[in-house]
């Protein structure tokens, strides 16, 4: 009879925990059992247009510790087996392996498959191997700037990587195991895998023997005349494609959490361009029609601009100058007189139709606007400034754009640095082509082109730029540099942009430094490493010379 | 009787196999529950461990299958015992099982999950003396109390006090160990056997007090130890502390009640497989059997126990041995006893007490002393006069 009790007080419960609570228990277990795991995509590489890669994803191990599960009598030997093959320092893992609080503890990572094998082969409880995706850098700080660099978490923090990193990252998998209650997973049970799908690469318009070039000559310059920093900006002229960018100082991306960020600068310091702004000066008063190249100005050294009293870099007796011994010796006095025949109006409107106040639409991480003032904000003596680059800010890539656009016979082409992207199996999906739009007439950049020839020639401010066998043209800048530390102008900026060859131009570069030391003239200091690189670049590209002369030009009338 | 008209001259296999041989006087109904159980046991404890070693998921089933072989011919022996034997050899076997309880408390004995109730044999074996002692106390108290006062029904002082005794040492040493679990199992059969001896009702009474006594004494001196305690308060409320003591509880009731009405399937409950029960094989088997064959393998396990059960109180009743009846009833009560607690702590109705599921899980002294006391009950049918 009691037995009949019992018999159906256990029948009772049986039903109530295995039929009416059942699902209760059910759920319970499953999350006692089933974890999800993600399973990380593997990163797409970063290239260069060559497929070169400039950022890359490799496999790598971390090896990782249970501290309490090695014995406290162990822990020495354990440490000094573990830091003879990790080579790395015993007291340190010793240390590590001493944390009985926790029961992870990172040993090393990053550690190459061959040495994990070791590892794994000391055969120590509690120490086990993770794989997961290391981001490498080949070229260490190469294109620093521009590439970016990734964070702890596996997202990009700065340039492309940032940028471009959803593409880059692709789509992480997922799978859920289950493990039992030692944390082992349980063999044979049901699992649910979702494929991770692999980042794209990013093929990027920069040419990696250039770049390294580039930043070779800028990296020595900022060095030589101590300056804060400095670009270097290469740009095919026919596709406006970028073959370089180079700033200095570069961060090591290897090693990117020790040294400070910098950004890129040639697309994110905005400064005061200085003489190299005369070209869209002369643009606007060619194409305004009321300046010839051989206009001849009666140039002072001081001119009187509203409230302000404007010189020259080096005072002289007034002279006679043509426009085009006006931009070649780069007198801002001759500049302002030809500007005062153009007009606010049609100066601004040239400013803004080559690109300055927006964003270049090259799609760079950090890419600053530049500052042009409004037309209807600028004071009396504003427009004087700005006909020789002061008053108005723009990026290293604007000013290289304008050069661009002249080079190209006056049709701007969006500077471009994505050259497409590149799935798993290799296939390149190509990016859209730069927009093309025309700025100036073929013969204004024609004209401009000849005098800017005329300035690298020997009379002009830009000789040191000159490049035997071939015909360059570019234009010199001096500006005065707006710090913010000083409140006001302290220091230079000194530039140096131009084309090279002349008559058929294919290769525009752009050199620039912020706040040099020892020596402050575009001509004097910038020019040099516009030479070197574009010197590099053209037999890099194998850009033979034209074999042409400059024809004679007149720059002034006996001055 | 009947033994005696069987010719001397056949061979020991004809007489055992013979038409009159005990062979075929076994109470068929019991043996057949008893294997049901041992094969379901020996599917759950395979189930249960096939995960400890890797390359090796039949090492324990091995060895379960090996203390089950040795189990049967150890009932095989016991069943041949005549009563008149077993009484005269109860107080050696007593003697015997209270030298064992001893020699657990010397440095002989070993700690195995907090009890101190091991005797190692190396080789991986190990005996656990509390195990068999509790049929050799059932035995003592019976020859004790097998002759009642003359011209009555009851049981003698004398006997009586002996009895007390009897059972108070062994259950003292089991205690010293500690293994509360078997000291509640020795006390169950000592009342029982006391009962079925005819002892009055004031005395049961008394023996009833007494144990409340002893119980609050145990609880007011503070003998338990903290784990102990733990285990009534965590049965009380096991949400209170899932991971500490109450975790056995919580994993216990998982893992039943995601078997729902047919089970996982043998091999594919994950609770067991992740091992998340501890003493899956040996206390907590009963929670594969409800999480791999569900309600209906739960429910079948406990009506082939209760089967057990209910035909040895049949054969106790029949019996027309004072002794005989009193041997069998106690080791029901015993049985039922384990059925009752282990099953009760798997599903919830129980505080948690490490006692074995007869016959079901894994503990190699267990199976012997079940084996054992299955056989004596058989002895005591083979024996029966027949109707």
């Amino acid at each position: 009879m009691g037995m009949a009790v019992v018999m159906s007080l256990f029948a009772g419960r049986l039903v109530q925990l295995q039929g009416l609570d059942s699902k209760v228990f059910e759920a319970k277990a499953a999350t006692l059992r089933v974890h999800e795991e993600t399973l990380t995509a593997r990163r797409g590489p970063i290239t260069d247009i060559n497929g070169n890669e400039l950022a890359l994803t490799v496999e790598a191990r971390e090896i990782s510790a249970d501290p309490t599960k090695v014995k406290p009598a162990d822990r020495d030997r354990v440490a000094g087996s573990l830091a003879a093959v990790l080579g790395a320092d015993k007291a340190k893992i010793a240390a590590k392996l001493a944390q009985t609080g926790t029961r992870y503890t990172l040993l090393a990572s990053n550690v190459p498959t061959a040495t994990t094998a070791k590892v794994l082969a000391l055969k120590i409880g509690g120490v086990v191997a993770t794989p997961h995706y290391e981001r490498w850098y080949p070229g260490g700080s190469l294109a620093g700037g521009v590439i970016g660099y990734v964070g702890d978490e596996g997202h990009g923090l700065t340039g492309f990587e940032q940028a471009y990193d959803k593409l880059l990252a692709g789509q992480d998998g997922r799978q859920t195991v289950e493990t039992s209650g030692t944390g082992q997973r349980i063999p044979m049970t049901r699992t649910t895998k979702q494929e991770p799908v692999a980042g794209r690469g990013l093929r990027l318009t920069l040419d990696r023997d250039i770049q390294w070039a580039a930043e070779r000559a800028i990296t020595r310059q900022v060095a030589a005349t101590g300056a804060r920093s400095g670009s270097v900006i290469v740009m095919d002229v026919r596709t406006g494609q970028l073959v370089a960018m180079a700033n200095a100082p570069e961060v090591d991306l290897n090693a990117w959490q020790r040294t400070p960020d910098v950004g890129n600068r040639a697309v994110s310091e905005v400064f005061e361009p200085g003489s190299t702004n005369k070209v869209i000066t002369a643009a606007a008063a060619l194409e305004a029609g009321v300046v010839r190249p051989e206009t001849v100005f009666q140039v002072a050294d001081k001119y009187r601009c509203a409230d302000r009293v404007l010189g020259d870099a080096h005072p002289h007796p007034p002279e006679n100058l043509t426009f085009t011994g006006i931009i070649a010796e780069s007198s801002n006095v001759g500049t302002i007189m030809a500007a005062d025949r153009v007009g606010d109006q049609p100066l601004y409107t040239m400013l803004k139709a080559f690109g300055f106040g927006a964003k270049t639409g090259a799609g760079l991480y950090g890419e600053e606007a530049g500052l042009l003032p409004r037309r209807e904000t600028w004071s009396g003596s504003q427009r004087c400034t700005i006909a020789f680059g002061q008053g108005v800010s723009v990026t290293a890539l604007q000013m290289a754009s304008v050069y661009q656009t002249i080079a190209n016979g006056g049709v701007r082409l969006t500077p471009q640095i994505v050259a497409g992207t590149v799935d798993q199996h290799g296939r390149f999906v190509p990016a859209k082509a730069p927009k093309q739009t025309r700025v100036v007439g073929t013969r204004t950049a024609k004209d401009i082109t000849r005098m800017l020839e005329a300035a690298v020639s020997a009379e002009g401010t830009g000789s040191l730029a000159a490049i035997k066998g071939y015909r360059v043209a570019g234009k010199t800048g001096t500006a005065q540099r707006y710090d913010e530390s000083c409140r006001g102008y302290c220091g230079y900026t000194a530039t140096f942009v131009g084309f090279t060859p002349a008559d058929a131009p294919r290769l525009v570069a752009l050199a620039v430094l912020q706040a040099p030391e020892n020596g402050h003239f575009g001509g004097e200091i910038a020019a040099p490493v516009f030479k070197e690189v574009m010197t590099f670049a053209l037999k890099s590209r194998k850009i033979p010379p034209t074999g042409t002369t400059a024809p004679p030009v007149r720059t002034g009338t006996g001055g | 009787m009947s033994q005696a008209l069987v010719p001397r001259s056949r061979s020991l296999v004809r007489r055992a196999m013979g038409a009159r041989s005990p062979v075929w006087r076994v109470d068929g109904v019991l043996l057949v529950a008893v294997m049901a159980l041992s094969v379901i046991g020996t599917l759950l404890v395979w189930s249960s461990t096939r995960t400890w070693a890797a390359g090796a998921p039949t090492g324990m089933v091995m060895k379960h299958v090996l203390n089950l072989a040795i189990g049967w011919v150890l009932c095989g022996i016991a069943a041949l015992a005549d009563r008149r034997t077993l009484r005269i050899y109860a107080p050696a076997v007593y003697g015997v099982s209270l030298l064992g309880l001893l020699a657990v408390i010397t440095p002989l004995g070993s700690t195995i999950n907090g009890s101190h109730s091991w005797i190692l044999l190396g080789g991986g074996f190990a005996v656990q003396p509390s195990e068999l002692a509790k049929p050799a106390l059932i035995l003592m108290l019976c020859a004790l109390l097998a002759e009642p006062a003359r011209g009555t029904d009851r049981p003698r002082t004398l006997d009586l006090v002996l009895c007390a005794a009897a059972a108070a040492i062994a259950m003292g040493l089991v205690m010293l160990q500690p293994d509360f679990g078997t000291t509640m199992v020795l006390a169950v059969i000592t009342g029982a056997i006391m009962i079925f001896a005819g002892l009055r009702k004031r005395y049961i009474a008394a023996l009833g007090a007494l144990a409340g006594a002893g119980a609050a004494a145990v609880w007011l001196l503070g003998l338990l130890k903290p784990y102990q305690i733990a285990r009534f308060t965590a049965f009380i409320n096991p949400a209170n502390d899932p991971r500490g003591a109450g975790y056995n509880s919580t994993q216990s009731l998982i893992a039943i009640g995601s078997g729902e009405l047919f089970g996982k399937g043998l091999f594919h409950g994950g609770q067991t497989t992740g091992r998340f029960v501890p003493e899956q094989h040996t206390d907590f088997i009963f929670t594969v059997a409800g999480e791999e064959f569900g309600f209906l393998g739960a429910v079948t396990v406990v009506a082939l126990l209760g089967v057990v059960l209910l035909r040895g109180l049949r054969i106790a009743r029949r019996s027309e041995d004072r002794f005989s009846a009193m041997v069998v009833g106690g080791i029901v009560c015993w049985f039922a006893f384990q059925t009752f607690v282990n099953v009760g702590m798997t599903i919830g109705i129980m505080p948690i007490t490490g006692v074995p599921l007869p016959f079901v899980s894994y503990g190699g002294t267990a199976t012997f002393a079940n084996m054992i006391a299955l056989g004596l009950i058989q002895a005591v049918h083979i024996r029966e006069r027949p109707f």
